[in-house]
Parts: structure tokens; C-alpha cells; sequence
């Protein structure tokens, strides 16, 4: 038990028989064209309690958080907030019931100030009716600095760190006087050190009483955290537990419906021939006052051989794979050289060509084509395969695709159904199936179980070990170290842009492998 | 998910919102026929379906090329400004190839003909290549980018035309009189620039739904960073797209030379971009990009010009005056129902809140006062009076649906 909770229980003993609950759904259901999001949904949450919730993707939790922020209206059921019944036509309806949502993808403006982010829509005005930046700013610097939020309030939004957006949109919802603070996979984007401020935070939350949600995947920090779990799957409750109850496999068993093992079985690998050597890598980043986004980075990559790259956020994981491939900044100096040969790509063609492949971090913004169908996602990078005289044909696309699905295990209804309608764990398989059809000798995987669920996850770590097998170079980065500690044959660290540690998969802790990504 | 059927494939020729499409456009000639005073349609079929034809082809000519700039994820703004050049390029080329023959109204050659229709693509080719150099290397917004040739090129045509004829005729002159017979034959032929509009129409079907680089647009267009990692060039898919605008607005340039018998930098094709993007927004193109059909831009050209030639029958004054209002609400119409299924679903209104109570005596105001100028000013009146009840009614239902808050 933390300390906070005792607090906020003490003193929510008294608030108890005027507002039983801080939250009440009752059959709560959400309909989608063709999906049921959200069915027959109840659900109690004690004011001043952390309630986490927990469930795979498209369990509905999203619809869940959206529903509460008045984002979707449900199609039937009813909603109480505080004891009263409420129908949210909008966010600002919700805004003020006391309810602030804390989103998964921030909702900043960029391009304003933190400030006028805070503010925005509820704008503090002087006695003429003109916009009062001083009386915001200063309002907006004591809620930062109650945040620990080294952050100037007139600091434009989109120059600062994500864990700093994310404090901005919880001193938003403090400004708002919020009663209820739903967080959607806050530190899902977060360093540890950010992670844990955010646990202060809530605990001082916690302290003034108010009611938190929090939906999240990670069993560590819910159970760290919580003092209730619910547990979602299919758009259906499954349970909600006391947190001293239950356990964590507990909990997984539940939002998968079936008990996962936690590592996947891999025996030993053998290594094959050398395919890759990085040798003294540099990359420059003159705005920045570091310099470099990447300094004298040297490494290697066998064939049958993962090859895992840790690092906090902004430790230059991301760029070390877009050098590679070809997809970053051109001005690195130092040598890669493929099978022995320097090569330098200037375009990501040039690395599929040199059979090389890579999958990006933001699946969304980088990878998926949000037009195309399924067949359309998967077959983009190999559509000289299937031509016929010249013309692409349907016949032979559609069974180049079907291989592709069936190898990665894509559940879709039809190869040409939208691909905006998959899970993000199918999504991930599309993509990952899209490279294999170029038949790659090296595979990049950047974070490539970001924001997947967790039956899909230990999915995705059997193919990535049976390529690897087949005889692929896989290199790996993640931001989750037991998924690294778990797959990677060796482990290279990073930390601020330089090389500061390898381990061999023997060697290798998350405590060492922390020392060395703080370092 | 429950296992279904296959329902995801190809539908039947058509989409279900192109299929709409081609049954409004048998309405809008079903009306003509009926309300059209003069019975034009019955009495002179074959001159009326000309008449849409022509203009259906011209206008469906580029409009096929921005469509394939739309769907790239681009717009190209100059496409009418193209069409004042390329008519200037390939009059100018013939003036400085048979300056006699020009002045005198005579033929010029098939030799003559074929040089300067060649610099007219030529000039529609560098004219693209233009254009995808701005976004690709200089990394102008598309959208700025033709807007600056958009007035550049009208400008430079101008330029081009009077240097061009002060230099070999005796008087500076801002048009050039084109009398040879190779563009009468077209002129009094409507059925070769209809012939030319479906032969491009299955060309660029053929491209976009059957080859690689037209896979490779789609992608572009959905998500350019994405499409850039997947190891597509999406420089030189791009250096397409525009190319192809660009041409094909060369193209029909030509026609429109044909069909005025003279090149006039001045005004010929202004405007005419947005007609071409409002055929291909109507026929279902997403100017987000990555969205549209070449069927759907065709019917959106055919629909555009039938409603035009409509209104020009039972209204009797010249076309022209209202072309420009109805290009206007047909767009915004085409949109608008496109999207009504899911803004019933999303439980959006169409006439929300204070914003809402504006916009109905707005739209009775306009409602009235194109019926009083087309009708008269006591149906112009009634009409107002209608639009208002009829708003006012539409917003209490909207209202009494869903309750505004229960805050």
C-alpha cells in the first residue's frame, strides 16, 4: 500500500454518503459500423481512488476514455458522474463535470505557448476584454511548479520533451479543477526518470482527492499504483479486483482469456557468417547544443542474430536504424559496410535493394497507408513481383499477399479489407509481411510491440525468433527491457547518442543495462 | 469479429457512390427534358448532346490530370493558366514557322501542325517539371507553388504572345489567329476531343488501378513518410503527377484553340482549375490525398456539365453567368451528401447552435435572391420565405434528436 492511498481514503471517508460514486456506468454500449465497441459496459470508480484499467487492444479501453471525455456519445446505457446522470455532447461538456482526459497521443497545439495551451478555450482576459498572457503565465508557472516542471510558461509547446507535454496537459486539467483525471497509457512515451515524476504527480493528485483512471498495459506500474483493477476485453468487463487480491499473471490471464508464458521458448541460436559492420558512426546535430545525434558508434550483425540496441528515449536508437536504411540525415561520417562492402544509401531504396529492410517505431505516421486495403499495405514494397506483362495482376498480388499473411499470422477478414480496421498488433504483422515478401538479409525492428497487445506481443516475438532462425539478422531496439533481455542475442546500449555498454545475452540485467543507459 | 464473406472486393464497375453519381446525372437530363420550355432535347438531341459532349470532354481532359495530382496528395492550381500557355506555345510556334501563312488565314501543314502541338506537351512537360522541382527540392507547399504559376504563366503566355507577334507581324497583338484546317476539323468535330477524353480516361485508368506507379501515387498520397520508407522515389512519382497535369491541360489547350480559332493569352481557361478540381472533388477525389477513382472523375466532369447545360436551358439567360454558382453548390452538395450518413452516426448537426441560427437566414437569403433573379422577385420572395421554414424546421428536428447538453 503507498502512503497516498491512505490519505485520499481518509478523505474521501467523509465525501462517501453524499456521492457514492465518482464514476457509474450502467450497460454502457457503443456501437461502430460492423464493431460493437463497447457492450453493456458497468463500472463503479470510488472518488479519490486509482482505478487502473487494463485490456489488449481493442478491448475498449479507448472507447471507454472517449465516452467519458464526451468525445462519442454511447449508443445506449447511462453515465453518472458524481452521482448525477450526465449525456456529454462534447470534450467541453465534460470539461465541466470535472472530467479531464489525459490522452495517449497528446492534444497540444504545438505551435502556442504552454501557457496558452493551459488556457486554451477558457483564455483569462484583462478588465478591456484584451488576452492576459502575464495573469496566465503566472498561474500557468505555479501549476508547473507544482508539477516539478522546469518548464517556462511562454516555452513553445512543440519544442519541449513529450514527458513535459504530457505534465502540460495534467497542469491543463489541474487549471480546470478537475475531479476526475482519466490518463490513457500516460508513460507510454516516457524515460524512467519522466515515469517517475509522473507517480509523484499522480500521488499528489491522489493527496487533493482527486479520482484517477488510468489505462495501461504495463503490470509493473499498475500494480505499483493501484488501488482497483478492471479488466477489459472484447468491449466487454471482465472484473474489477482489489489490487492486493490478485497478481499479475492474474490480470494478463484475464484480458488475454487464456494464461501466456512470459518469455518466449527460444533455445540457442547459432550465429552464422558476419552480414554488418558499423564502424565509428557519427551523425552531427548542429541546432542542438550536444552536437551529435550520434557519436563513434561501432557495432556488428550476424546472420541468426539479434541484435538488441537499449536507450532511453532521444538516446538516438531510432536514428542508428534510419542511417542504416538510408532513411535519416546524410551527413554521417564513419563506415558500414554490407558483407564486407562500404555503403553509403541515400534513399531507403537503396537499402531494399541491398536487402535490407526496416520497420518503423510510429506504425501510423510512418507505415501504414490508411487508403489501401490490406493486400494493398502488405504488397507495396514487392509489387514487381506480381506483374503480368507489365500490368499489376489482382490474381497474382492477392497470392502474394496471402503468403505473407499466412507466414506473419495476420487475422483479417479479407485481404482487402480496410486496413484501418485491423488491431495495431495485425497492423504491425502487415508491415513486418510487407518486408519479408523483399526477402530481406538484414531486418531493422524499431520498438515493433509499441502500443500492441499482449497475445499479439509474444506473436510477434515467436516469428521475429523463427526468422532469425531462417537465417535473417534482426537488430531490435525497445523500450521494454524484458522484451530485449528475452529475444536479443547481444545488447548493445545507448545513452545520449553514444555506445555506452555491450552485453552478451549471459551478461546482461535490467539493472546493468539501466546503469549503462543512464550513464 | 464474427467471420464474413469476402464483401471487401472490387465492387461491380462502380462504387455505390459513383453509381449515385451516374443516377444523377440520368435525373438532371430527365429534368431538362421535362421543364425546359423549348423541348431542346427532344427536338434537337443530337445538338444538344454535342453541346454537353464538347464541353464535358474539355473540361474532362484536365480534370483526369487533376485527379492524378489529387490523388498524389498535390493540387495543381494552374491548370487553366497551362491551357492560355499552351494554345500561345503552339499558335506562336506556327507564326515563327509560317508567318505568310498564318497572316494570311491560310494552312500552315501538317509538318507546322504536328511541331507546334509538340511544343505545346513540351511546354505542359517542363511546365510539370516545374512545378514537382518547387515542392520536391525547393520544398514549396504544393498549393503555393501552382498558385504562383497560376498568375505567372497567364502572364508569361501574354508576354510570350505579344513579343512573339510584334517581333514577325506588323502589330503587337495580345491573340493569334488560327485558321488552319487541321483545327477546324477538330473545331467542327466534336467527337475527336471526345474520342481523345476517353481514350486519356482509360490510359489513366489503366495507370493508376493496373501499374506499379499507380500503386506507388495511391501510397504517396495516403502517407508520403511512409510511402519514402517503403523505398518508394516519391520525387519522381511526384515529378509525375504534375507532369501529367500539366500536360494534359497542355492537351486540352490545344482544343480550346480549336474551338475559338485563336490563341488568347488573355482569357482563355481562367478559371478553369477549379472546375477541373471540383469534377474530380464530385466524382469523389479527397484533396487529403490518396482518394479517387478516373470513372468518378469522368462522371463528376459529365455531372458538372449536365447540371450547367441544364440550368442554361430552363433558365434563359446566357450559361455562363450562373456556371460559376453552380460549379458552387454542386461541390458543395456532392460533399455534403457524401457525408450525411456519418454525421447522422456521429450525431453532428447540420445546423448547430448560434452558428447554426445564422446560417438559415444566410442560405434563405441566397435562396431567394438566385430564384428573384432567375424567376422573379415573388418567387425569389416565397422561396426565402420556404428555405426559412424549411431550415427552421430541419434544426427543431436536429434539436428535439438529441438533446444540446445536459449540463
Amino acid at each position: 500500500m503507498n502512503h497516498h492511498t491512505h490519505d485520499s481514503h481518509d478523505n474521501h471517508d467523509v465525501k462517501k454518503h453524499a456521492a457514492p460514486h465518482a464514476v457509474c456506468m450502467r450497460g454502457i454500449t457503443k456501437r461502430f459500423p460492423g464493431v460493437v465497441a463497447l457492450e453493456d459496459m458497468s463500472l463503479d470508480v470510488r472518488p479519490g481512488e486509482f482505478h487502473a484499467i487494463c485490456g489488449e487492444n481493442g478491448a475498449g479501453k479507448s472507447t471507454l476514455v472517449n465516452i467519458l471525455s464526451g468525445v462519442y456519445q454511447p449508443d445506449g446505457g447511462t453515465l453518472e458522474i458524481g452521482g448525477a446522470v450526465v449525456r456529454f455532447a462534447s470534450t467541453r461538456d465534460a470539461e465541466r463535470a470535472g472530467v479531464a482526459i489525459i490522452h495517449q497521443e497528446l492534444a497540444l497545439v504545438e505551435e502556442l505557448s504552454v501557457a496558452a495551451n493551459v488556457f486554451l478555450g477558457r483564455e483569462k482576459r484583462t478588465a478591456l476584454g484584451w488576452i492576459d498572457d502575464r495573469a496566465m503565465a503566472a498561474e500557468c508557472a505555479l501549476l508547473l511548479d507544482s508539477l516539478e516542471c522546469r518548464v517556462a510558461p511562454d516555452a513553445l509547446t512543440g519544442h519541449l520533451r513529450v514527458g513535459d507535454q504530457q505534465l502540460v496537459e495534467i497542469a491543463k486539467a489541474l487549471s480546470l479543477d478537475a475531479s476526475i483525471v482519466v490518463m490513457d497509457e500516460p508513460t507510454s512515451a516516457l524515460t524512467e526518470s519522466e515515469s517517475a515524476r509522473l507517480e509523484r504527480t499522480i500521488a499528489k493528485l491522489l493527496a487533493r482527492g482527486t479520482t484517477i483512471l488510468y489505462i495501461s498495459h504495463k503490470m509493473a506500474e499498475v500494480f505499483r499504483l493501484a488501488d482497483r483493477i478492471t479488466v477489459l476485453r472484447d468491449g466487454r468487463h471482465v472484473r474489477t479486483v482489489n489490487r492486493a487480491d490478485t497478481s499479475p499473471e492474474e490480470i494478463t490471464g484475464w484480458m488475454v482469456g487464456r494464461k501466456i508464458a512470459d518469455r518466449p521458448a527460444s533455445g540457442p541460436r547459432v550465429r552464422g557468417k558476419q552480414l554488418l559492420e558499423v564502424r565509428n558512426l557519427c551523425l552531427e546535430w548542429p541546432e542542438h547544443p550536444r552536437g551529435y545525434r550520434l557519436a563513434d558508434i561501432s557495432l556488428s550483425l550476424c546472420a541468426n542474430e539479434i541484435l538488441g540496441v537499449a536507450g532511453l528515449m532521444g538516446a538516438g536508437r531510432t536514428e542508428l536504424l534510419e542511417t542504416l536504411f538510408g532513411a535519416g540525415q546524410s551527413n554521417w561520417t564513419g563506415d558500414i559496410l554490407l558483407e564486407g562492402r562500404r555503403v553509403r544509401f541515400l534513399h531507403p531504396r537503396e537499402a531494399c535493394d541491398h536487402r535490407i529492410a526496416m520497420v518503423s517505431e510510429d506504425r501510423k505516421r510512418l507505415g501504414l497507408f490508411p487508403d489501401l486495403d490490406v493486400a494493398g499495405n502488405v504488397s507495396v514494397c514487392a509489387l514487381h513481383e506480381a506483374l503480368h506483362w507489365g500490368l499489376l495482376s489482382r490474381s497474382g498480388e492477392d497470392a502474394l499477399v496471402a503468403g505473407s499473411v499466412r507466414q506473419t499470422g495476420v487475422k483479417t477478414s479479407s485481404l482487402h479489407a480496410p486496413m484501418m480496421g485491423l488491431s495495431g498488433g495485425n497492423q504491425q504483422k502487415c508491415i513486418i509481411g510487407r518486408w519479408l515478401l523483399t526477402r530481406p538479409d538484414i531486418l531493422l525492428l524499431d520498438d515493433p510491440t509499441r502500443g500492441i497487445d499482449v497475445g499479439a506481443k509474444a506473436e510477434l516475438y515467436a516469428l521475429i525468433d523463427q526468422l532469425c532462425r531462417e537465417g535473417m539478422g534482426v537488430i531490435l531496439t525497445s523500450s521494454e527491457l524484458p522484451e530485449l533481455l528475452s529475444l536479443a542475442d547481444r545488447i548493445i546500449v545507448l545513452a545520449e547518442g553514444r555506445l555506452t555498454a555491450e552485453f552478451s545475452r549471459a551478461e546482461a540485467t535490467e539493472a546493468k543495462i539501466m546503469a549503462a543507459a543512464t550513464g | 469479429m464474427p467471420p464474413h464473406q469476402d464483401s471487401f472486393r472490387q465492387p461491380f464497375l462502380l462504387r455505390r457512390s459513383e453509381w449515385a453519381l451516374a443516377l444523377a446525372i440520368v435525373v438532371a437530363v430527365g429534368l431538362t427534358a421535362l421543364l425546359d420550355a423549348n423541348h431542346s432535347y427532344a427536338t434537337r438531341p443530337l445538338e444538344s448532346l454535342r453541346d454537353i459532349a464538347r464541353n464535358t470532354a474539355l473540361l474532362g481532359i484536365f480534370a483526369l490530370g487533376a485527379t492524378v495530382v489529387i490523388i498524389a496528395g498535390g493540387i495543381d492550381l494552374s491548370a487553366g493558366s497551362m491551357i492560355a500557355l499552351s494554345g500561345t506555345v503552339c499558335a506562336t510556334t506556327m507564326l515563327a514557322l509560317a508567318p505568310v501563312e498564318m497572316m494570311g488565314f491560310k494552312p500552315v501543314g501538317p509538318a507546322v501542325v504536328a511541331v507546334a502541338c509538340a511544343a505545346s506537351l513540351l511546354a505542359g512537360f517542363l511546365v510539370g517539371t516545374l512545378h514537382s522541382w518547387l515542392i520536391t527540392s525547393i520544398g514549396l507547399p504544393p498549393f503555393i507553388a501552382t498558385l504562383a504559376t497560376l498568375v505567372g504563366l497567364r502572364s508569361f503566355a501574354r508576354a510570350l504572345c505579344e513579343s512573339a507577334t510584334s517581333a514577325l507581324t506588323p502589330t503587337k497583338s495580345a491573340l493569334v489567329n488560327v485558321a488552319d484546317p487541321f483545327f477546324k476539323t477538330v473545331r467542327d468535330n466534336v467527337w475527336i476531343p471526345v474520342a481523345v477524353f476517353g481514350v486519356l480516361a482509360c490510359i489513366t485508368w489503366l495507370i493508376l488501378t493496373r501499374t506499379v506507379l499507380g500503386r506507388h501515387i495511391a501510397a504517396l498520397g495516403g502517407n508520403e513518410q511512409a510511402a519514402r520508407l517503403a523505398g518508394i522515389r516519391t520525387e519522381n512519382v511526384k515529378w509525375f503527377a504534375y507532369c501529367f497535369g500539366a500536360m494534359t491541360a497542355a492537351l486540352a489547350g490545344l482544343f480550346y484553340v480549336a474551338n475559338e480559332s485563336v490563341a488568347a493569352p488573355v482569357n482563355q481557361g481562367r478559371g478553369h482549375e477549379l472546375n477541373a478540381i471540383a469534377a474530380a472533388v464530385v466524382g469523389g477525389c479527397s484533396l487529403a490525398g490518396g482518394v479517387g477513382t478516373v470513372p468518378g472523375t469522368v462522371l463528376g466532369a459529365i455531372f458538372l456539365r449536365v447540371v450547367i447545360d441544364a440550368v442554361s436551358k430552363i433558365i434563359k439567360t446566357g450559361a455562363d453567368v450562373y456556371e460559376g454558382l453552380i460549379v458552387g453548390i454542386v461541390v458543395v452538395m456532392a460533399v455534403t451528401l457524401g457525408q450525411v450518413g456519418q454525421m447522422a452516426k456521429g450525431g453532428r448537426k447540420l445546423l448547430p447552435g448560434s452558428l447554426g441560427l445564422c446560417a438559415i437566414p444566410t442560405l434563405a437569403i441566397l435562396s431567394g435572391a438566385i430564384v428573384s433573379m432567375t424567376a422573379g422577385p415573388r418567387a425569389g420572395a416565397a422561396a426565402a420565405g420556404a428555405s426559412l421554414v424549411l431550415l427552421w424546421l430541419l434544426r427543431a428536428w436536429e434539436n428535439s434528436r438529441t438533446p444540446a447538453s445536459s449540463m
